[in-house]
């Protein structure tokens, strides 16, 4: 049975236009603190036997500049999975610059035996998925939605549509 | 007993006697005398846990002797001086490095930490005495410091709190908007009139840039005061090659930046340890009262009482004097092209 469309139903309907603002705005808005690849800045102090902060989150592809201090005594810095490393004096600020291309979760790990806790001066590294990814999760979020609506909308009009036709 | 026995006996017993006696002979006997060498371990331990041991040795002129530094608990890092030229770099915890070396004279010689190792670090020092045998307790005196005698000789004191009760902290006398530019300086050199003594290096030694500023304003009296500072500045900054700049910036590093930050901004990770603050020598409103050979006394000398360690038996007069002029480079923003 087709009908010609009527030209009410070519007018996109309001709950259709709200999913399309939906999708633009999780493509484009500026999410906080996560605008693409940024510079972060990171000032990491070692000391017996702790670094600190102890954990730093970045995003992926982000662009990461550690400056690395120490304050009682010589320290090292080595991170896994990126391989990087460096031994840090007291007094003297080290530069560790690198792209968090790789994501996950990453140790790094004092590299100077620097007393009797050194080996577990630990702290961690964390590259989160970048904002490419949020966004597409989002998008197919809102796809899946944008189903289930319309889902129950034809329900809906299937049967308003037998009422009419009385074959209901 | 057969001739092919006795030839196994022999054999066994060359390896059971032969062989542990020839190793033994080796380590104990040949090596030392191949060496023929003195050999002293010095153990590097934090100051808090006793520091060198042992922290005096004594060697004869001409006699060879190798010094081998082990690292005991963190970090240390080992320089020899003055004027010895050595510096072993860091050992770290369980390594050993050594430096054979003979002395040619009599004297006295300091072997000392340069990497930051706790709250004492600076008290990590040991001393070398070269001694002549034909004449073992004849140590050549200490030779007073001729700049530090002129100082003493002019009246001036050392120690005094700085301009007249100010200290590092308060409001300064001179006020300096933005950090002087050297850079601009040399541009601007040609067109102010300096007065003669200003362009002897010696006399500026012995006078603080603030005073200089002063006679430069009367006789450039239309020229914009931010202009005399940085034509000060970059008198200030030009007597020194930048080789011998170089040396000196590491030496600040290793030796200083704990305390007085290695930009100078007197924030070094040991600055709130000391008994005063250290002094920021970035701070160029301070630093312009004050003078060159008093800069370098109080290196040379120490600061009594306030934990500012002396560097006299660390560095040469060279070393002190090129360190000087290193700090005057730090509140500058901008150096001249090296000449
Ligand atoms: C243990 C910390 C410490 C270290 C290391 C240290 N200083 Fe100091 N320094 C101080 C303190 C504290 C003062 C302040 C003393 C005072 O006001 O008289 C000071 C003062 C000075 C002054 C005097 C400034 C003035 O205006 O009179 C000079 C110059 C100086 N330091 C240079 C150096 C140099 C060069 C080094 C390295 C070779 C060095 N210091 C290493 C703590 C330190
Ligand atoms: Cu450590
Ligand atoms: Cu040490």
């Amino acid at each position: 049975m087709t009908r010609p469309p009527s030209p009410l139903s070519m007018r996109p309907r309001p709950i259709w236009v709200l999913f399309g603002l939906v999708t633009f705005a999780v493509l484009v808005a500026p999410l906080p603190g996560a605008a693409g690849a940024a510079t972060r800045e990171i000032a990491l102090d070692a000391t017996q036997f702790e670094f600190a902060p102890g954990r730093v989150h970045v995003n992926r592809g982000d662009r990461v500049v550690i400056t690395l201090t120490a304050s009682d005594v010589v320290h090292g810095f080595y991170l896994d999975g990126y391989g990087l490393e460096r031994r840090v004096e007291p007094g003297i600020t080290e530069q560790i610059a690198f792209t968090a291309d790789k994501p996950g979760k990453f140790r790094f790990r004092c590299a100077v035996s620097c007393g009797p806790l050194h080996p577990f001066m630990i702290g961690e590294l964390i590259v989160e998925r970048n904002t490419p990814y949020w966004r597409a999760v989002g998008v197919v979020l809102v796809a899946a939605a944008g189903m289930l609506v319309h889902l129950w909308q034809s329900g809906k009009t299937r049967s308003s549509q037998e009422v009419i036709n009385g074959t209901g | 007993m057969e001739r092919r026995e006795v030839a196994a006996w022999v054999a066994v017993g060359l390896i059971v006697i032969g062989l542990p006696s020839a190793v033994l002979g080796y380590q104990h006997w040949l090596r030392l005398a191949a060496a023929e060498q003195r050999v002293i371990d010095i153990q590097a331990y934090a100051p808090e846990r006793g520091g060198f041991a042992p922290d005096a040795i004594r060697v004869a002129v001409n006699e060879p002797v190798t010094l081998r530094f082990a690292a005991m608990d963190v970090t240390h890092g080992v320089a020899l001086g003055p004027g010895l030229g050595v510096d072993l770099g860091h050992i770290d915890p369980g390594k050993v490095k050594e430096i054979s070396l003979t002395f040619d004279r009599p004297g006295t010689y300091t072997y000392y930490c340069n990497t930051w190792c706790g709250p004492d670090h600076w008290r990590m020092r040991g001393t070398i005495q070269v001694i002549d045998p034909a004449n073992p307790d004849l140590l050549p005196a200490a030779q007073p410091d001729p700049v530090i005698a002129a100082l003493i000789a002019e009246g001036v004191d050392i120690d005094a709190q700085h301009d007249a009760g100010r200290k590092h902290g308060d409001a300064p006398a001179l006020i300096i908007e933005r950090p002087p530019s050297a850079q601009r300086g040399a541009t601007l050199f040609g067109s102010v009139t300096i007065p003669p003594e200003v362009s002897d290096p010696a006399w500026r030694r012995s006078h603080p840039p603030a005073h200089v500023l002063e006679l430069l304003r009367q006789t450039n009296r239309q020229a914009p005061q931010a202009d005399l500072i940085d034509v000060v500045a970059y008198l200030w900054t030009t007597d020194t090659a930048p080789e011998t700049l170089a040396a000196a910036e590491s030496l600040y590093n290793k030796n200083c930046a704990a305390c007085h930050g290695q930009t100078g901004g007197g924030d070094g990770p040991a600055a709130g340890t000391t008994a005063e603050k250290p002094v920021a020598f970035a701070d160029a409103a301070y630093l312009f009262e004050r003078r060159s050979d008093v800069l370098y006394a109080k290196i040379r000398r120490g600061g009594m009482g306030t934990d500012m360690p002396n560097f006299g038996t660390l560095f040469t007069p060279e070393e002190t004097w090129a360190l000087v002029e290193y700090l005057w480079t730090l509140p500058v923003s901008a150096l001249p092209e090296p000449r």
